[in-house]
């Protein structure tokens, strides 16, 4: 497939999804569907990033403001709650980290070659506000 | 009628299977998949989609790659409208000769187009569609400037905004003519539902579209979707320009039922009004206004929004 042409197509050309039958789509989640080649799903966008999110559970308060406001459907929410970042997915645009409400962010943008575990390790403190 | 998926916050949103995936090629921080997103979330129901030629299009559909997982066609700019009205009809005369091979399952029609193939080249096709009476929902993306070819206006680009055709310079400061008042010419078809919607206002979207699937006829949708190449931002700040559109009531967010009754859905508090000075000020596309020379249509700026809104209010008041 990838090495076709796209003149080597008919034109009205059909894209299948899913292998076989599609079924309840909106009742199934990513992990358990089967995506053929064809669904952007299989391909990755991660060579884009400059700044990468870095996810600190502890602070986390499963707002849900990152998984509505992310444009590239990669944060992971299952039963609720915020369970991680696809970075398959992930462009780094940083919305993520601008909509996190909790003090400090459970979210940081950090750039692409940083350490996930020193930054976790190094994370910022509480803001106090100063009255 | 199926029934309608429950929604009552923010975490039970959340559990919703996205049917539209990563890795499509939009700008990032784009508005686009936002809106998309909460608005294929919105219905478990199966969907039957269309772009009209735009960004969301030309992002969401590379050869080999899909990002819809759901019936999604692309035919032409201006007729992603008709093609979803194509398919509801079909589906309406199958269901009458009892023909469907899946008769309790309840699709929903909604078509996606920019505000170029909305407000200008499918606009025709569009307004043909309120007319007839299709079971559909239209959605427009509106970012007011065709950002998929280079930033040239549209007749939705506001005044003062330099686009590639409109540029703002030694004699021009951009953009001449005002946005066209699309919601109101859609409702003037008399349809049963028309609304302009926010990304940032996630459950008055989610309110508006469940109540325009649930309804019987075209329904009409206009979101804003700060463009972060167009309207110059950081991609990060897509969410800080959608509440600064909404806050300054630049894009006030109401409804309009049967073509008559008008419902202002978000009224921010006195308080929390910002001023339109605000909003320009954080797009580079508006850069030039703060030239002293520019300065007069600031103010200019803030008075027909501030019409706008006393026309709206007025308009929900007298139930007209």
């Amino acid at each position: 497939m990838a090495n076709t042409g796209w003149d080597e197509f008919e034109i009205g050309a059909m894209l299948r999804t899913f292998e076989g039958e599609a079924g309840d789509i909106a009742g199934t989640l990513q992990e358990d569907r089967k995506y053929t080649e064809n669904s952007s799903f299989s391909a990755s966008v991660a060579d884009w990033r400059i700044e990468k999110p870095i996810f600190a559970k502890d602070y986390c308060i499963d707002c849900q403001f990152c998984w509505i406001y992310c444009p590239d459907m990669s944060i992971i929410s299952r039963d609720k709650k915020m369970i991680g970042i696809d970075m398959d997915h992930c462009k780094g645009c940083g919305i993520c980290v601008e909509v996190c409400p909790t003090n400090p962010k459970s979210l940081l943008m950090f750039p692409e070659q940083a350490d996930e575990e020193a930054e976790l390790a190094q994370w910022p403190a509480k803001e106090t506000k100063e009255k | 009628m199926s029934e309608m998926k429950k929604i009552k916050n923010l975490k039970e949103f959340s559990t919703s299977a996205d049917r539209f995936e990563g890795a499509n090629l939009l700008c990032p921080g784009c508005a686009h998949s936002i809106i998309v997103r909460e608005v294929l979330n919105a219905t478990n129901d199966d969907l039957i989609l269309s772009a009209s030629t735009g960004c969301l299009e030309v992002c969401t559909a590379v050869y080999p790659y899909t990002s819809w997982d759901a019936s999604w066609i692309h035919i032409g700019f201006e007729n992603g409208s008709t093609a979803v009205a194509g398919a509801e009809a079909m589906y309406k005369a199958l269901k009458t000769k009892k023909r469907l091979k899946q008769p309790d399952r309840n699709p929903k029609f909604v078509s996606f187009a920019g505000d170029g193939a909305s407000y200008d080249i499918g606009f025709q096709w569009i307004s043909g569609c309120m007319e007839r009476g299709h079971n559909m929902m239209h959605v427009v993306l509106d970012n007011e400037v065709y950002a998929n070819t280079g930033g040239q206006r549209s007749s939705s680009t506001p005044i003062g905004s330099s686009a590639t055709t409109s540029p703002a310079g030694r004699v021009s400061y951009g953009e001449k003519k005002n946005k066209k008042d699309m919601v109101a010419i859609m409702a003037s078809h008399g349809i049963p539902y028309s609304a302009q919607v926010a990304p940032n206002k996630w459950k008055d979207m989610v309110k508006k579209i469940q109540h325009g699937m649930e309804v019987d006829g075209p329904v009409f949708i206009n979101a804003v979707s700060p463009c972060t190449t167009e309207w110059k931002f950081d991609p990060k700040d897509t969410m800080l320009l959608t509440d600064l559109s909404t806050d300054s009531l630049v894009f006030p967010l109401y409804e309009i039922i049967d073509g008559h009754e008008l419902n202002i859905t978000y009224r921010p508090k006195e308080k929390d009004i910002v001023p339109v000075e605000e909003y320009l000020a954080a797009q580079g596309r508006f850069k030039h206004l703060f030239k002293d020379q520019y300065k007069y249509l600031i103010k200019e700026w803030q008075e027909r929004v501030d019409a706008n809104w006393a026309y709206l209010n007025r308009r929900e008041e007298a139930r007209v």
